[in-house]
């Protein structure tokens, strides 16, 4: 009776103390390099100033094809890393309405695959990538390939759920005028 | 002497400017990570730890890593994602999104799942990041109402394309990815 109790106990506690051993070695590895990260970039960007980018922002407004690049790659990226979430979707006010909900869709779908190289970006929502990132590290692999990729398709992802967003809202608006 | 002095004033203020915005810098930093990263870190721990010690593990294992290891797996679970009346319960905080990254990863660190799984799964388990907060960040951006009534729908419908189609090309992107070195 007692024996099975105690076995209880043990096995209580053990989950404790496998999550305190995660905990610690989340502290000791990420933590120390995400502050003094953290530190360097939000230096970076008040030595720069914020307001630096709002040229750009209305650069993206304009119509015509080779702005869609701008409007739903550069400017995301740049929303996102100099303003971080949820300010970057601020720089939507320089885009006329009817590109607003693509710029949001694209820039709120690159908070996640900054993250990799810039977690300044998003720090609160740092384990949808170091969630998976771990496994990784405990395979004994790099990081650094699967950040670099990670960046990059979501550059390319965001690009196209900016056309494809416009395109819908597009459709729509006209929908609702013809209403 | 004069003009030795402003010189003066003038490098001791801009040092001393420098040195403030980075020890502010500092401040925000650490505080964001008081605030929103730590108290995450000890909530995944504990999620961790249950998953490792008890049977719950082995559970999860079979679901997810069926579905997770394979193309047509990651696209069911990218599609389910992105259903319009899902995705913004899915959302809020990306909290859904985080549990089920760190999930996986404990699999795939286990080999449950193959490593070069990991990019397409980054975003199979995400077609539904920020539809909760579309109105919201539409407001930031300064939209009119009227934006905000055809946005929403937009975004949401949007997804249950693009939600796939990243999918894919995370899957095509991931050839070579942590296999050569095996």
């Amino acid at each position: 009776m007692t024996e099975t109790l105690a076995s209880w106990a043990e096995e209580f506690i053990a989950v404790f103390s496998k999550g305190g051993e995660v905990l610690l070695s989340l502290m000791g590895g990420i933590l120390p390099t995400l502050v003094v990260l953290l530190t360097a970039v939000n230096a970076l960007i008040r030595l720069i100033g914020v307001e630096k980018i709002e040229g750009l922002g209305r650069a993206a407004a304009q119509p015509g094809i080779q702005w869609y690049p701008v409007r739903y790659m550069v400017l995301p990226f740049l929303a996102v890393f100099f303003l971080t979430n949820p300010m970057a979707y601020t720089m939507g006010r320089f885009l006329p309405e009817r590109f607003k909900p693509a710029f949001y869709d694209s820039a709120v779908s690159f908070v996640h695959p900054i993250l990799g190289i810039f977690p300044h970006a998003n720090p609160g929502e740092l384990f949808v990538y170091t969630g998976i990132a771990a496994g990784i590290t405990t395979l004994g692999y790099g990081l650094g390939d699967l950040a670099v990729r990670y960046l990059l398709v979501g550059l390319v992802v965001i690009f196209i759920r900016g056309i494809v967003t416009e395109a819908i809202t597009k459709v729509m608006i006209a929908r609702k005028e013809n209403a | 002497m004069d003009g030795l002095n402003a010189l003066l004033v003038k490098i001791g203020r801009s040092v001393g400017g420098v040195v403030g915005t980075l020890y502010q810098a500092g401040r925000d930093s650490v505080d964001t990570v008081i605030r929103n990263v730590i108290p995450f870190m000890a909530f995944i721990s504990f999620i961790i730890g249950l998953i490792l010690t008890t049977g719950v593990g082995t559970w999860i294992a079979n679901g997810i890593s069926g579905s997770a290891s394979s193309l047509g797996g990651l696209l069911i679970v990218s599609v389910v994602c992105a259903i319009p009346v899902l995705s913004p319960l899915l959302g809020p905080g990306a909290v859904i999104a985080q549990i089920v990254g760190t999930l996986l990863g404990v699999e795939i660190g286990k080999g449950t799942i193959p490593a070069q799984y990991a990019l397409p799964a980054l975003f199979a388990i995400n077609p539904q990041v920020g539809c909760d907060f579309i109105p919201v960040g539409l407001a930031l951006g300064e939209a009119e109402p009227e934006t905000v009534e055809v946005g929403v729908p937009a975004v949401l419908f949007s997804r249950l394309v693009t939600g796939p189609l990243s999918v894919v090309i995370a899957y095509l992107a991931s050839f070579g990815l942590y296999s050569s070195s095996n």
